[in-house]
């Protein structure tokens, strides 16, 4: 209606009361360690108003326009986009050669049109924590332009954090946001123990040029080695008091240890038949917790130091699915035990795959290639308080009230209640579907 | 220990399918032939060589707007020909254009009136009505600004209003622009005002008076000389305006009053607007037609989608990419905090995914922003389908403060009822 309006002799500035869609470039960030892996889409029609691909001007673009300017294409992407990763610049891969598969010149097509699509390898100096993009697309001639990010862990387990979508914007120059953290960690967390403790969430920065006073913003004061070390205690304790996967597995480990597994003749039918009985000594009661503990100690640390110094890397998807796999039968055997006294022994078991599931904690937390002993120790440290505040926690509760039928009525729901929560982890992890939270 | 691990973590892969990497991007194209045409760029008007004249000119102007970015004439002029070209093609990109043509003078607050002007221009097509109307009330208190400069800030400011529902303070600018301030400009800004005036009180209850002033207005003898700079016919968006008043009449000559609007300014409102009327007069095919090769802009997708369901039903596989394709579009306009949809995609969740609520969601926020014939009747339809009379209450008390009335909002739409009917009457009733 007020479009219909334009006036006269004046200007042709009748607005649009409507819209086609507006011009957005696509980045995928996959974050691999140290690498970034980039994905840009970028419209063939604001790369032909700033390039002029359309050689023949016919308002159309060919294969040929589009591919004899690719190097072009890839220039100006170069140009106005860079990584900085926990205030260290990052570098391109060399420029893509038209002849190697993996930078081979491609498009896609997104809603409205075709779009090239740019693949480059970026290397940063150490495992990328916080991330900062600086992007500068098309400010000069189209300011209203935005690119869209995903940015995302090259970690595929199945319960793996969303990837986080940042909008950037061209005129804010810097944009910096850390990492989703791993399933069990979360963000606020992680970032706090991380070497730079970056706000949570996308941050845009002032434009500064790329080595001034972003570095300042994005680089920690030097932490000492004690704080440093502290740190990693804590992300220990952290990651085993809101992983309820360990914390189930240990529950279900420890529900029984107040009780002894009883055999007696059944004097009716001449069968024996076993039945838990509460223990009359404390002194067996903290044995059977020690030995529980210790298994599940020895069996983590040994997994998580194999995994940490890159001795094996099982995909994390498995170790998670075989977590929850261990909480299923540890709960179960509770209901109808299959191993009763030596339940230390399915811990050791078990407890080398939960160890592989503390080690990608530990990596995603930040590892800087060299100083593994601080943070090995650290962190395994951190799991063991957290294990003995568990243990301190059910312990006194559980022996007191192990001859009362409220705790074989708890015991028995318990461990059934436990038994299902897991199984459904299982199914969700190990087919990568999202049924509850965990 | 290890190799317990391991065997565990072997019998694992025997269960456990490979994890699937970039879910969710779209797949790789590596074009075979050298002569495939992969994209089609905004195409410009003429035959072959006019387009490659007017492409070379954009070209031309972009290169010396490089190399003197300061030269205010040659920015303004770079500004004003990408509105224009947004204008004609629905696309949001040329305000982008616009913006980086005066990036000199874009954010300083003492930019010249010719600059704040357009900026007002961009800002209220990406719906920030309120920046836009500061930016106005800036350039008519600035005393040295031109007189053209003032009489289309006067002239904005009044749509702007308009848009908002404030129908007394745009009434107020037009009467101003057809005063003896403005008289030294000529007949065609006093035939704006005056077109602006009618269409406003057609707005508050005085529709038949202001079809036949909008009629006279058409009919005289200087209107083909009251041509916009962009090559806009006067009796175009004379002829829009009285279409839309016939359609909200339930005039039938509002079909005849759309086509020869669109044949002296055949840009992207004019066609939607018209494809409205087609689609409530179940002439869907028409619309299809009208749009055929020219599916790009976001308002026109939605039109041909609308426009697909009519003919072959929501299942019908053009209808379904029709629609997932705008569900994206909206999807990223929504990503990049974009809120100017709303209108458009209470539409496209009631009629096209048929989700009243979410519908109802949209068009509720669009009404608490802009209150347009339009924007009403998305209201008055979600609210219906959605069984939420009470979220439309309103709408017809806006309608009952000025007066306004609408016939789609009783006959007609394909969501209308008896309840509307009732409404309408009761509108009607109490209308001076």
């Amino acid at each position: 209606m007020i479009r219909a309006c334009a006036l006269a002799l004046l200007l042709a500035a009748a607005p649009l009361a409507q819209a086609h869609k507006a011009s957005d470039a696509y980045l995928t960030l996959r974050v691999d360690g140290p690498a970034v892996d980039a994905r840009i889409d970028i419209a063939l029609r604001d790369l032909d108003r700033d390039l002029d691909l359309d050689a023949d001007a016919d308002d159309q673009l060919t294969w040929k326009e589009v591919r004899t300017r690719w190097a072009d294409i890839a220039a100006l992407a170069r140009r106005d986009i860079h990584l900085h990763a926990d205030g260290a610049r990052c570098t391109p891969d060399a420029a893509p050669s038209p002849d190697t598969e993996a930078d081979r010149p491609a498009l896609t097509q997104h809603s409205d049109g075709a779009y090239a699509v740019l693949r480059t390898r970026w290397r940063c100096a150490a495992p990328v924590q916080a991330l900062s993009v600086e992007y500068t697309l098309f400010a000069n001639t189209d300011p209203t332009h935005r690119g869209i990010a995903r940015i995302a862990r090259a970690d595929a387990s199945a319960n793996a954090p969303e990837p986080r979508l940042v909008v950037l914007s061209p005129g804010k120059g810097w944009h910096r946001f850390t990492l989703p953290a791993l399933p069990v960690v979360a963000p606020q967390d992680a970032a706090s123990t991380t070497p730079a403790s970056a706000p949570p969430a996308a941050a845009a920065m002032p434009a500064t040029p790329p080595s001034g006073p972003v570095d300042a913003v994005a680089t920690p004061p030097a932490e000492s080695a004690a704080s440093t070390l502290l740190g990693f205690v804590r992300e220990g304790v952290h990651h085993i008091l809101i992983g309820y996967d360990h914390i189930l597995f240990l529950l279900s480990l420890l529900l029984p240890a107040v009780w002894i597994r009883s055999v007696k003749l059944e004097p009716r039918t001449g069968l024996e038949r076993a039945r838990w009985v509460p223990a009359s000594d404390l002194r067996h009661a903290l044995t059977s917790v020690l030995k529980v503990v210790t298994a599940f100690t020895v069996a983590h640390s040994i997994t998580l130091a194999l995994s940490v110094l890159d001795v094996v890397d099982p995909p994390s998807r498995w170790v998670e699915s075989i977590i929850a796999a261990s909480v299923v039968l540890a709960a179960l055997n509770n209901i109808w035990p299959l191993i009763s006294e030596a339940r230390w022994k399915l811990t050791f078991v078990f407890g080398l795959v939960h160890g592989f599931g503390f080690a990608s904690a530990l990596k995603d937390a930040g590892l800087a290639k060299g100083a593994l002993a601080a943070p090995l120790v650290g962190f395994n440290v951190g799991v063991e308080i957290g294990q003995l505040c568990i243990v301190a926690a059910v312990l006194p509760l559980a022996w007191s009230l192990r001859g009362t039928r409220t705790y074989r009525g708890a015991f028995a729901a318990g461990s059934l209640a436990i038994a299902a929560v897991a199984a459904l982890w299982l199914v969700q992890r190990a087919f990568d579907l999202s049924l509850i939270a965990g | 220990m290890a190799r317990a691990a391991a065997s565990l973590l072997a019998l694992a892969l025997t269960l456990v399918v490979a994890p699937s990497f970039g879910a969710g991007e779209s797949a790789l194209q590596f074009p075979a032939r050298d002569d495939a045409i992969v994209e089609h760029l905004p195409t410009h008007v003429g035959d072959a060589a006019e387009r490659r004249a007017a492409r070379a000119a954009e070209r031309a102007q972009r290169a010396a707007l490089q190399e003197h970015p300061d030269e205010l004439g040659l920015a303004l002029q770079a500004a004003r020909d990408a509105l224009a070209r947004g204008r004609l093609r629905g696309d949001p990109r040329e305000l982008g254009v616009a913006q980086a043509a005066l990036a000199p003078w874009w954010s300083r607050a003492d930019a010249p009136p010719e600059v704040r002007l357009v900026r007002a221009t961009v800002m209220q097509s990406q719906h920030l009505f309120q920046a836009a109307l500061v930016e106005l009330d800036a350039v008519l208190a600035t005393p040295g600004a031109a007189l053209p400069v003032r009489a289309q800030a006067e002239l904005t400011r009044a749509g702007v209003q308009q848009v908002l529902g404030r129908f007394p303070e745009a009434e107020a600018g037009c009467r101003r622009l057809a005063g003896a301030d403005y008289v030294a400009l000529g007949s065609g800004v006093r035939l704006n005002a005056l077109a602006c005036i009618a269409e406003l009180s057609s707005l508050q209850g005085h529709a038949d008076s202001a079809a036949a002033t909008l009629a006279r207005l058409a009919g005289a003898p200087d209107v083909d000389s009251a041509t916009t700079a962009a090559g806009v016919a006067a009796p175009g968006w004379l002829n829009l305006m009285r279409a839309e008043l016939a359609q909200r009449r339930g005039d039938a000559a509002a079909g005849a009053l759309f086509a020869a609007a669109l044949k002296s300014s055949p840009d992207v409102y004019t066609q939607c607007a018209y494809a409205d009327w087609l689609l409530d007069q179940h002439r869907a095919a028409q619309v299809v037609a009208l749009f055929k090769g020219n599916e790009a802009a976001d308002p026109v997708l939605l039109r041909v989608a609308l426009a697909y369901r009519q003919l072959h039903g929501r299942g019908h596989p053009l209808t379904r990419e029709a629609t997932a394709t705008l569900g994206e579009r909206y999807d990223a306009a929504l990503l990049r905090g974009d809120k100017s949809h709303g209108r458009e995609q209470s539409r496209y969740e009631l009629e096209l995914r048929g989700d009243a609520r979410a519908a109802l969601r949209h068009a509720r926020a669009n009404w608490a922003v802009q209150h347009e014939p339009a924007d009403a009747l998305v209201l008055a339809r979600a609210a219906h389908a959605a069984h939420r009379d009470d979220a439309a209450a309103p709408l017809w008390q806006f309608l009952r403060e000025t007066g306004g009335r609408d016939a789609r909002l009783s006959v007609g739409g394909p969501a209308a009822a008896p309840f509307l009917q009732a409404a309408a009457q009761t509108v009607a009733r109490s209308a001076p």
